[in-house]
């Protein structure tokens, strides 16, 4: 391909570098530290922020049934991904595995194709099991199975969906 | 030891989940890092880039409104931007290749898949200071060099391309 436009390649002066030294270059293990530490005084509140996005959930699945069109297919997807992204942090990885088969679905679906509501309650029914009986063990045998299932739903729902 | 002045940052922290912007904040308090601002959106996170011109960004994917990739775009190219370099940590719940090359074409600098654990954040905050990228301007890109490695060594075939990769909105 002829090139229109010349292509620039530089280098910006290391201006954080000077900014904040670290003259060896390596892990601050003593912020790590620190860290780890602010990490485990934060975990008494991760039980209320999980139950805060599972209901925030619930609540962009009411909407979306009520009125599937506009901003609320959208919101659907960001709470389901929020939750996937999060879960693991709040030791609900059960719950991260459900949200990403979720999300999966309703991010890979073409706009123009509706929501199946039904695979969307397994989903958001399944979330709120694992939360309310607090399982927090990836080899449960009924989780798995379930969350199985879920993924081989999924599956279908995109194999058939117009490309 | 690295003895890194990391009270000497202004990073600023963009995600639309406030339990997230208090993880990464609490993370980054807790490394040393004295002046942080947060954003809940893109449009603000563009807001406080301007009027406290930051050191690096902490910045989510998926928003309401403006997308992270869009955020980034307009960091790169608004004339507006007061510091079109700052390096981007593109923090997200997008695992996939391809997401991570959509994150690498829209000019993040760095990349953390969610869940967000100390190390993680110490490695991509450690090598932005450390291993910055050259940057490129083409006429359809600026921002980091997206080949990682052996820029001034590589002697292969020219695959640069001035066409645009067509980017998703998410």
């Amino acid at each position: 391909m002829k090139r229109q436009q010349p292509i620039e390649l530089f280098m910006p002066p290391n201006m954080l570098k000077a900014k904040v030294g670290g003259g060896l270059g390596g892990i601050d293990m003593a912020a790590m530290k620190r860290a780890e530490a602010a990490m485990d005084t934060l975990k008494s509140e991760f039980n209320d922020w999980i139950a805060a996005d599972v209901k925030a959930l619930i609540e962009a699945r009411a909407a979306y049934a009520k009125a599937p069109g506009g901003n609320a297919r959208g919101a659907l997807l960001r709470r389901a991904h929020d939750i996937k992204g999060q879960a693991p942090t709040f030791n609900f990885p059960l719950i991260a595995r459900v949200a990403g088969s979720l999300s999966r679905m309703i991010g890979e679906l073409p706009e123009s194709t509706a929501l199946p509501l039904g695979l969307i309650d397994a989903h958001v029914n399944a979330i709120q099991v694992i939360h309310k009986k607090g399982l927090h063990d990836t080899s449960d045998k009924i989780a798995q199975a379930l969350c199985a299932e879920l993924d081989a739903r999924v599956d279908e729902v995109l194999a058939a969906a117009p490309k | 030891m690295s003895n890194y002045r990391f009270d000497r940052l202004k990073i600023l922290v963009v995600d639309d989940n406030a339990h997230m912007r208090k993880l990464v904040v609490t993370i980054l308090q807790a490394f040393g890092v004295v002046q942080i601002f947060e954003a809940e959106n893109g449009e603000r996170a563009l807001h406080v880039l301007r009027e406290s011109n930051p050191d690096v960004i902490v910045l989510d994917w998926v928003m309401e409104g403006m997308s992270g990739l869009e955020v980034i775009h307009a960091i790169r190219t608004n004339p507006q931007t007061p510091n079109p370099f700052v390096p981007v940590i593109m923090l997200t719940g997008h695992t996939s290749m391809d997401h991570v090359r959509q994150a690498r074409d829209a000019g993040v600098n760095e990349f953390i898949a969610k869940p967000v654990s100390v190390k993680t954040m110490m490695s991509r905050l450690v090598a932005v200071i450390e291993h910055p990228r050259p940057y490129v301007r083409t006429g359809v890109y600026f921002g980091p060099c997206r080949r990682r490695r052996g820029v001034e060594e590589y002697r292969g075939p020219e695959r640069r391309s001035e066409t645009p990769k067509q980017q998703a909105a998410e």
